[in-house]
């Protein structure tokens, strides 16, 4: 039984002289729905093309359901689904001449979970796939990624650009038609998404990975803090955990990172008497991570 | 046939879902809406419901077993169980001055006055008590 269905060791790779992965050690247990996130430039996109072998690394190793990216057979490849926003698939065909095609393809593929996840999208089999719209086309690529009956199944942002009905017809396909063998990796921006679909969460930054855990446990790390807004210089240089703050009328709204229990007890030895805590909901706990990145760039 | 649920779902709430699921059906059970005996819809058919994950619903079912709130029928699926405290005074005790202390963290900043503080809260307590009732009888 395999442990892991993405693992990377020391995983480097740069252009020119931009690291775009810096000794990335990531590990993807099999089963469930994972999210993986991070900020346009973060190496979501590179590390994609080192696992499926399109791009080769600097160094350090890279496995997808075991098997090394460099030397992927086609037989692995059939194991593997990946959805982008691109929804890339022949213009000219007709929807039912693509299945049967790929059909054909993939001995793995279940009919049933196709019909299903079309249905949903309300999708006439006669149709050209160039004159679908932009949600019928992520159905129909969706459909077909679903009825490989993959192992892993890697989904790129694929609700980008989807209106909301075709947004819900997504997820609901992702959440209920997955076989219960496949492994899914979830990126997306939209953090409704992600809290409904996934598991566990991955945060990726400049190319290393940050977060690694479930979306509970992550959430529970981040928590906002309210002090009185002259104490906003003392906060900034003495509070370590401080992720990102905010002056609003007299008060300095503050998000902090794994702040000690006796959190209340260290503010007041810093002279801060007034402070109040409360926990955060999954996105504002990210928005406030990816917040510290953001500024430690500068 | 498994009890309908009208629960609501809040992306974005502090609270993570499979906590609201647990606090969704408690509440239930304590006003009455669910009667011991019951039997809750399937994992997989809350998950559709709710359009998430069924592995979230299946950890909310857990900790509703583990406190006490529901039963296992093997191959049935999950009841109501009969109303019975499984906490002892001490836990009790931590539990009820940890959900103060979050609703006075909430509170303490909008500028009430205790009396009206305290009148809210005893309003909230009557109307349970109300549901209740009528949930019973």
């Amino acid at each position: 039984m395999l442990r892991n269905v993405i693992e990377t060791r020391g995983l480097c790779k740069s252009f020119d002289r931009k690291q775009a992965l810096h000794q990335m050690d990531l590990c993807i247990p099999a089963g469930g729905v994972h999210a993986l996130i991070g900020s346009n430039g973060a190496g979501k996109s590179t590390l994609f093309r080192i696992l499926l072998g399109f791009l080769t690394a600097d160094s350090g190793d890279c496995l997808l359901l075991g098997q090394d990216s460099r030397q992927l057979t086609p037989e692995l490849r059939g194991r593997v689904g990946y959805v982008n926003e691109e929804h890339t698939l022949p213009d000219w065909l007709q929807v039912q001449r693509l299945k049967a095609m790929q059909q054909q393809l993939y001995p793995q593929w279940n009919d049933n979970v196709y019909r299903q996840v079309v249905g949903n999208f309300d999708v006439d089999p006669t149709q050209r796939v160039g004159s679908l719209s932009r949600g019928e086309r992520a159905g129909v690529n969706l459909a077909m990624a679903l009825a490989q009956s993959p192992e892993l199944l890697i989904l790129d942002e694929p609700t980008l650009g989807l209106d909301v009905v075709a947004r819900q017809a997504f997820l609901e396909a992702i959440l209920f038609c997955t076989q219960s063998n496949t492994t899914v990796v979830y990126c997306s921006h939209q953090m409704d998404e992600v809290e409904r679909l996934a598991e566990s969460l991955i945060i990726l930054e400049r190319g290393e990975v940050k977060v690694n855990c479930s979306l509970d446990e992550f959430s529970g790390r981040v928590q906002q803090w309210m002090v009185p807004a002259e104490s906003r210089e003392l906060v900034l240089q003495k509070v370590p955990q401080l992720l990102s703050s905010r002056v609003i009328e007299d008060h300095l709204w503050m998000y902090v990172l794994d702040a000690p229990p006796a959190f209340a007890s260290q503010l007041k030895l810093l002279g801060i008497a007034e402070a109040t805590g409360a926990s955060v909901s999954l996105p504002d706990a990210v928005r406030a991570f990816m917040t510290r990145h953001h500024a430690g760039q500068e | 046939m498994a009890a309908t649920l009208q629960l609501q779902i809040k992306v974005g709430d502090p609270r993570p879902i499979f906590r609201q699921i647990v606090d969704g059906i408690g509440l239930a059970i304590v006003s009455g809406e669910l009667q011991p005996g019951d039997q809750l819809p399937s994992v997989r058919t809350l998950g559709m419901q709710l359009s998430i994950n069924p592995n979230t619903v299946a950890r909310a079912y857990a900790e509703l077993a583990t406190k006490g709130l529901v039963d296992s029928r093997q191959g049935l699926g999950l009841f109501v169980g009969q109303r019975k405290q499984m906490l002892n005074r001490g836990e009790r005790n931590k539990r009820l001055q940890s959900a103060v202390q979050r609703c006075v963290n909430e509170v303490m900043h909008l500028h009430f006055s205790d009396e009206e503080v305290l009148k809210a809260m005893e309003s909230q307590l009557a109307a349970l008590h109300g549901t209740q009732k009528k949930g019973l009888g």
